[in-house]
């Protein structure tokens, strides 16, 4: 999640507005505050919205929130008379490139920090940890136009940024931070890409890092951006809410010509949508004047036309308007979510249980008034647990996760009595006897059912209690069942039993092994018992497939 | 006062001694030792008798310490190795060395420069090696042998059990003593026998033995009131599989194939591939270009092999969504509370697994405020005293909502997320109205109501903590609103 840091004093000469107002209506905009500070408040925003990613982006939209200023912000662009070529070799390597040239700034330390914040939160929501789109900042006044995007022998040399010696861009992607970072990216093609001036001086080896050349300071006055990547709407999200946020904090924005198509363009984009669909959506009983007002507070220029519809013009930052619905949420939250008329539909419809979750109520009802307590163990598991331990062998439908993050949790249970054992484990200086018992899901082959299981620990624990119960469970549960000496390793021999019914296997008891007893550091004996609730009458046919 | 049985007789049994021990008193009631102490207390309770407690402390050598008891403390015997002064390297061969070169340092025996061993001097008998001669109770040095292993202390504890003075005078005035029944058995019940006996009297001050009663998990207790509550708000229950496509998980719900939740470290992936269901083409066309609605889609690729990938299911949507798949006529009303599955380091607030509530109501007519009522009334129901709403982001809906609960002690609580699925979720499914959804860690509440801190407690389970915890918590009243 991207969390901005917001200075009050900056903030406030913005927006015009105090500290506290800001605090207490920033969340009723749509976002979390993380922490306040004495001199600043960090606030985590939404990943759709990465034009609120800086400060100057948030002061514009909390000035037409609050009623300050409303409407479109209008962001000219005059042409700066530069160009930029783009190598079609790149095509297949990293295909789109914006830019543009942002002239009289004036940045101070803080200025800076807020624009690599910036930058590097819109590498994390736009870029997708740069792939997508990387950014690089040049002081312009370093470099001779035009400019020059290529794919580059992988040999080229040249300082890279906080370097002092030239490196072999190879040599870049295996030293350089940033390089180790994100040579994944680039790594597999026979050409990198590179951004050089018309002196053939490196201004930056996207998406891995800008040359020293190019060092934006505190001295630097006027800036070329150039966004590189494989997704042209996000390259332009990416430049739009940059170049109108630098334009917000008092910026002038020149395009600059690339291929004959001129960047940035900062002109909005127009909508028409219809106020009863607004309404319908939100319940309200919107006019189309109050509907465009609220709009219009959401930055938006917006105006009723004919026939109850509302032509609104997006600005160029709001890359996340896909949709009608989305300007109608901005409807929404213009008009505040606190001061909706809530109320339930009529919508008649009768409540039903899933038959699964029902036999699994009954089966707890059953266990419990046996005097067992329930329990509820994860349903990831580990080999260890789920067969070594039961000395069972590995089962060929158990699923296993790709890429577990611990030992502990590589595969899903494929049935309940190694936890139940692993619990007795866990609570081996708890008083006995301990009757425990588990209903839930269990895994096999990429199939969910649920099981249900008990096990009994305590010094007099044996065969006879194990197969009272079960018996006694099977015949709650109306299952027309079968019995037959098991050969389940877990179990005692002589001291085992399978469940049949219908002639399918449906479930085991008996008395554990003192070897599984060993494995589980358990010293007493174990009666235990697992069914499987496909067995039960009304249990539906398979609902758990994907 | 009502003495027991077994009082009367210790006491009329003490009264002619005065005072006495367990042994004697036990043979004199023709009951165990360890009876006689119990009665005596009971007394003790009573104010008629005091029970005197004394313990003896007895001290034996270890094995080791007879050793040395025979030959001297390792540091004596070492000293006693050498004379003058030593080089450290060949004092170190002497097998005692390990220990007793410390020793003899500690007790101020030796000083040792530039790897030279040199005596001080003084090596008088120190109080452990009295004691090592004699152990006994309260001796110097006893201590220091304890720490060092080689006496082992054993303790003997005996009782001296006196009359008080009122104890004597209610012995004096005479006690009735009769055989008294404790257990009424069939035939005196059938005989009516029971007229004359004399049946044993209980003190109810003191508890009972505990026991167990045999229960439903607190959490699992927790998930039932939700379904409770949901089934009776007309909501028909959800059930569905672990294992989902990464197109139920992720590409129904308009999650764009890049987005940053479906990567590895976020997504438990498995090996397994599935088809895709008849009809993908238009989810599909959804995130390429907007199908036939007003979006443009995410544009970009979209891959049929990724969508076909199999995944533990990261939220319940999964199953929702398949559901209004399924039934596409409205009104549909749904809920489902399943564990659902992120790849997260394990720590008292994080769990790669853990349940999570959603439901559903779609039917023409429902609109965002409808959606915030329902909210309102589902936690009012579970017993929040306030509700209130900020704006959200979820990709899947539009608008969105993040509701927020009021608990006395913490303030306002975040609590899941809600909001309409985008028509860009709907509209390939063939759904004409829209459908309002939301989603809550069912895990929070229960961090909340069961006043927990670690949410590993509720998946593995402390059997004395399920014991303890009332099926009634303090906080909720049953049929109560």
């Amino acid at each position: 999640m991207a969390v901005i840091t917001l200075p009050y004093r900056y903030l406030e000469r913005l927006t015009g507005v105090d500290r506290e107002t800001i605090i207490s209506r920033l969340p009723m905009l749509g976002s979390d505050i993380e922490r306040i500070e004495d001199d600043h408040v960090d606030v985590e925003f939404f990943p759709n919205r990465p034009d609120l990613f800086s400060v100057e982006g948030v002061a514009r939209a909390l000035r037409g929130f609050l009623g300050k200023e409303t409407g479109l912000p209008e962001y000219r662009v005059n042409p700066s008379g530069m160009k930029f070529t783009v190598d079609p070799g790149l095509a297949a390597i990293r295909p789109v490139l914006g830019s543009a040239v942002i002239r009289g700034i004036s940045f101070d330390e803080e200025a800076i920090l807020s624009i690599m914040g910036l930058q590097e939160a819109l590498h994390w929501a736009v870029g997708r940890g740069r792939s997508k789109v990387a950014i690089g900042i040049h002081d312009l006044d370093t470099v001779t136009p035009p400019f020059h995007y290529l794919a580059s022998e992988r040999t080229r040399t040249f300082v890279p940024l906080d370097y002092e010696e030239e490196l072999t861009m190879e040599e870049i992607l295996a030293k350089h931070p940033k390089g180790r970072m994100y040579s994944s990216i680039v790594n597999d093609f026979p050409r990198f890409p590179l951004i050089v001036d018309d002196l053939d001086r490196v201004l930056s080896f996207p998406p891995i890092i800008n040359g020293e050349l190019t060092r934006v300071t505190t001295e630097t006055r006027n800036i070329l951006l150039d966004c590189t990547g494989t997704d042209e709407r996000a390259v332009r999200t990416a430049v739009t809410i940059i170049c109108t946020a630098m334009a917000e904090a008092g910026a002038s924005i020149e395009s600059i010509e690339i291929e004959g198509v001129r960047w940035p363009d900062l002109s909005p984009a127009v909508r028409y949508v219809q106020t009863g669909d607004c309404n319908r959506l939100l319940g309200t009983t919107l006019s189309p004047d109050e509907m465009a007002e609220l709009l219009r507070r959401m930055r938006y220029g917006a105006a009723g036309a004919k026939e109850g519809m509302v032509r609104v013009e997006v600005p160029c930052y709001r890359a996340d308007i896909m949709h009608d619905w989305d300007l109608f949420e901005d409807v929404a939250i213009a008009f505040g979510y606190d001061r909706f008329p809530t109320g339930i539909s009529p919508t008649f419809a009768i409540g039903k249980p899933h038959p699964v979750n029902q036999i699994g109520s009954l089966v707890r009802q059953v266990i419990t008034g046996f005097g067992f307590i329930e329990v509820i163990p994860f349903t990831l598991s580990n080999e260890a647990v789920m067969f070594t331990a039961m000395q069972r062998p590995v089962r060929d439908d158990l699923l296993r996760v790709l890429h577990p993050i611990t030992e502990d949790h590589t595969l899903l249970r494929t049935d309940l009595l190694p936890l139940l054992l692993e619990i007795c484990q866990l609570n081996r200086h708890r008083e006995l006897p301990q009757r425990i018992f588990c209903v839930g899901d269990v895994v096999r082959g990429v199939e969910t059912f649920q099981k249900a299981a008990f096990v009994s620990i305590h010094p007099a624990a044996d065969f006879t209690e194990a197969y009272a119960h079960a018996d006694a469970i099977c015949r709650e549960l109306a299952l027309p069942f079968t019995v037959r000496e098991s050969d389940d390793p877990a179990f005692i021999g002589g001291r085992r039993g399978d469940i049949l019914v219908n002639g399918k296997d449906a479930g085991v008891f008996g008395e554990i092994h003192p070897a599984v007893l060993n494995a589980f550091e358990l010293e007493h004996s174990v009666a235990a018992f697992e069914l499987d609730l496909r067995a039960v009458p009304g249990y539906p046919g398979s609902p758990g497939t994907p | 006062m009502d003495l027991t049985q077994n009082e009367k007789k210790l006491l009329m049994a003490l009264a002619p001694l005065g005072s006495s021990d367990p042994p004697l008193l036990a043979e004199l009631l023709g009951v165990p030792e360890e009876a006689a102490i119990q009665y005596a207390f009971l007394l003790q309770d009573r104010g008629l008798a005091i029970v005197e407690r004394e313990v003896v402390k007895h001290y034996a050598l270890t094995e080791e310490g007879r050793r040395y008891a025979e030959h001297g403390l390792p540091e004596r015997q070492l000293l006693a190795s050498f004379s003058g002064s030593i080089p450290m390297a060949e004092l170190t061969r002497h097998p005692l060395a390990k220990i007793g070169i410390g020793q003899m340092r500690r007790k101020g025996w030796i000083t040792i420069r530039d790897g030279v061993v040199e005596k001080t001097g003084t090596a008088e008998e120190g109080d452990d090696e009295a004691a090592l001669r004699d152990p006994s109770e309260g001796k110097k040095g006893v201590t220091d042998l304890l720490k060092r292993g080689l006496l082992q202390e054993t303790e003997e504890v005996s009782y001296r059990i006196k009359l008080t003075a009122e104890g004597t005078s209610l012995a004096d005035q005479g006690i009735e003593i009769r055989e008294e029944t404790g257990t009424l058995s069939r035939d005196q019940i059938t005989s009516g026998g029971w007229k004359d006996l004399r049946l044993r009297r209980y003190t109810v001050e003191k508890l009972p033995r505990r026991v167990y009663p045999g229960k439903i998990h607190p959490y699992q207790r927790l998930i039932e009131e939700m379904r409770q509550i949901l089934l009776q708000m007309g909501f028909t229950e959800i059930y569905g599989g672990i294992v989902q496509s990464a197109f139920w998980n992720f590409d129904a719900l308009f999650q764009p194939q890049d987005h940053p939740a479906r990567e590895m470290q976020d997504t438990f992936y498995l090996g397994e591939k599935v088809c895709l269901p008849p009809g993908f083409e238009k989810v599909r066309d959804m995130h390429l270009h907007g199908g036939t609605t007003s979006s443009t889609g995410w544009g970009g690729a979209w891959s049929e092999e990724k969508a076909s990938q199999c995944v533990l299911r990261t939220h319940s949507t999964s199953l929702t969504i398949r559901h209004l798949a399924d039934h596409p006529d409205p009104p549909v009303k749904a809920f489902s509370i399943s564990r659902v599955y992120r790849r997260e380091a394990i720590d008292p607030t994080h769990l790669p697994e853990f349940e999570q509530l959603e439901g559903i109501v779609m039917d023409e007519g429902v609109a965002f405020r409808h959606l915030l009522g329902f909210l309102k009334e589902f936690y009012t129901r579970m017993g929040f005293a306030g509700v209130r709403f900020r704006p959200g982001y979820f990709p899947y809906t539009e608008p969105s909502v993040e509701p927020e609960v009021y608990v006395p002690a913490l303030g306002w609580v975040e609590m899941g997320g809600a909001g309409i699925f985008r028509e860009e979720v709907t509209a390939p499914l063939g759904l004409e109205h829209p459908v309002l959804a939301w989603g809550l860690g069912v895990s929070r509440i229960a961090m909340l109501r069961l006043g927990l801190t670690d949410l590993r407690l509720l998946y593995r389970s402390d059997i004395g903590w399920v014991r303890d915890t009332p099926s009634i918590l303090s906080d909720q009243i049953p049929g109560g609103d």
